[in-house]
């Protein structure tokens, strides 16, 4: 499969601490690939690395066929890479509409309408919210509105960071399923997620990072079946005591 | 007191808040964008109108090409001050960021010393000396001109901020850096057109007021009342600057009616305390509250 991005042997340090050790992910085209890992295990870090937010200390981030490694934020999104970050960061005092327009940034006036257009269609919500201030949302709808606004720029790659980050059950099932569809209109993604049941659910594959390094990394089904996995993140004891106890 | 003189200290008050809602909105303008306070901003006004003038006297030309080359003067001086000094000093904190400022402000006053002159000069107007009769109210052409003039300019940044992409993205970029630069925005040119913004503000508050208050070397300091402006209209607020300007400009003309003269330059401070008291976070403002 052609790949939508390669990271190579990436490590980033913040001032003296370590957060990514030689880390190396790729993400085919097409692809789902979620990330998973404790708090604090690097994660984000993956993420804001591709997106130019943090700068690697080593290593390469090669984006089609492009080394973006050093290129500046702003160059990276033009060039096709949403990022959805943890926290959001939406405009809150913009209306749900001025922050899809302010996602629509580097859009072309004329197919400005349409991308709005399908992010409606998307978030159906966010069209009867569109005149209200984006501080005053829900975090559901303000998750809405994040993916909503980085779609806005029509990326072909999409990062996602904590999608379900706080939000309840049925909201999750709305994120993970609008997640699908984004994908199945051609888009790779790239999801860090804690819930990792969900993730290895959605997505085709996975990486497991510990304190700043790759640990394990497969197909979703294999990492349900794995052991380490299943211990560490899907809340599963070890088989021995399972059988003892009936579970 | 007569209704007419009433009016008429009000209408030169309306002039006075203008020149400072002007400034006020010119050190908003930088702050929102990069949370930096220019203290220079006055004196970036005063050298862009000496620049102005220079080419006026040299070259004779009409009065609106003086103003073009006093903006385009202070343009070239904000994108130099920026790329040149500030861009450096982005990881200082914006305590350092302010004193550097305040010594750029030192500097200018005294460069345009020894370029130009120490000695007030007199600016041409484009306003006449007739004053205009409405009834039994007399009205200086100068001060409508002054408010008149910001108004549209005022009006034009308006439409900038709320209407345009860039606009757009510079107050996405107040809001949140992070999620702007997530947009596709570049920071740093959006670091840039408001430094080169907020000095073109100035530069035409400038050539509004230099035939009033004459072409000096001192008349950077209106970056205190503008300061003292901004405060007041909750700092942050373009709306909320140009209300604390005009309402400052209004009262320091109406205190010595009233009071003894030399009140005058307190008049802005006693506002600024009594606005704070009652309201902190300025007339339009809100209290910031930053996420940890």
């Amino acid at each position: 499969m052609k790949a939508a991005l390669e990271i190579e042997d990436v490590s980033v340090y913040y001032g003296k601490r370590r957060a990514l050790e030689r880390v190396s992910v790729r993400v085919g085209e097409g692809e789902i690939v979620t990330l998973l890992g404790a708090n604090g295990a690097g994660k984000s870090t993956v993420l804001r690395a591709v997106s130019g937010l943090v700068r690697p200390t080593g290593g390469r981030i090669v984006y089609a066929g492009r080394d973006i490694t050093r290129w500046p934020a702003d160059a990276i999104v033009a060039a096709g890479i949403g990022h959805v970050p943890e926290g959001r960061d939406i405009f809150p005092e913009f209306t749900v509409l001025d922050n899809l327009l302010v996602g629509g940034h580097t859009v072309a006036r004329r197919e400005l309408a349409g991308r709005l257009e399908s992010a409606f269609e998307l978030f159906p919500l966010l069209r009867e919210r569109r005149r209200q201030p984006a501080g005053t949302l829900s975090g559901g709808e303000q998750q809405m509105l994040a993916m909503g606004r980085a779609l806005v720029a029509r990326p072909r790659l999409l990062l996602l960071d904590e999608p379900s980050l706080g939000l309840a059950p049925m909201l999750t099932r709305e994120i993970f399923r609008v997640i699908r569809r984004i994908n199945q209109s051609g888009v790779s993604v790239l999801l860090v997620e804690q819930n990792a049941r969900r993730a290895l659910g959605v997505a085709h594959r996975g990486y497991v990072l510990e304190t700043g390094r790759l640990v394990v990394s497969g197909a979703s089904r294999d990492l349900l079946e794995d052991q380490r996995v299943q211990t560490a993140y899907l809340g599963l004891r070890p088989p021995t005591e399972g059988a003892r106890e009936g579970g | 007191m007569s209704t007419a003189t009433l009016v008429h200290v009000v209408v030169s008050g309306l002039a006075t808040g203008s020149i400072y809602a002007l400034m006020a909105l010119a050190l908003v303008i930088i702050y929102n964008a990069t949370r930096t306070l220019n203290f220079a901003q006055g004196d970036m006004l005063m050298v862009s109108t000496f620049a102005g003038w220079a080419a006026h006297r040299a070259w004779e030309l009409p009065l609106i090409v003086t103003m073009l080359v006093a903006v385009a003067a202070a343009a070239l001086l904000a994108l130099v001050i920026e790329r040149v000094i500030i861009r450096r000093s982005i990881a200082a904190t914006h305590w350092d960021v302010l004193i550097i400022t305040v010594g750029l402000s030192l500097m200018l006053r005294s460069a345009a010393g020894l370029v130009w002159t120490h000695e007030d000069q007199a600016f041409p107007s484009f306003f006449g000396d007739r004053p205009i009769t409405l009834g039994p109210v007399k009205l200086a052409p100068v001060s409508l001109g002054i408010i008149g003039g910001s108004l549209a300019l005022m009006l034009c940044l308006y439409g900038l901020f709320t209407h345009t992409r860039v606009g757009r993205a510079m107050r996405a970029v107040a809001q949140n850096q992070r999620g702007a630069r997530l947009m596709g925005i570049s920071v740093e040119r959006v670091y840039s057109l408001s430094w080169v913004l907020a000095a073109a503000v100035g530069a035409i508050a400038g050539v509004l007021v230099a035939p009033v208050t004459f072409l000096s070397t001192k008349m950077g300091i209106v970056v205190i009342n503008g300061f003292t402006a901004a405060v007041i209209g909750g700092f942050g607020s373009m709306p909320g600057a140009v209300a604390g300007g005009m309402l400052l400009g209004v009262i320091e003309n109406l205190a010595p009616l009233y009071l003894p003269s030399g009140i005058r330059y307190s008049v802005p401070f006693l506002i600024l305390v009594a606005i704070l008291l009652v309201r902190p976070a300025g007339l339009f403002g809100r209290i910031e509250q930053r996420k940890v």
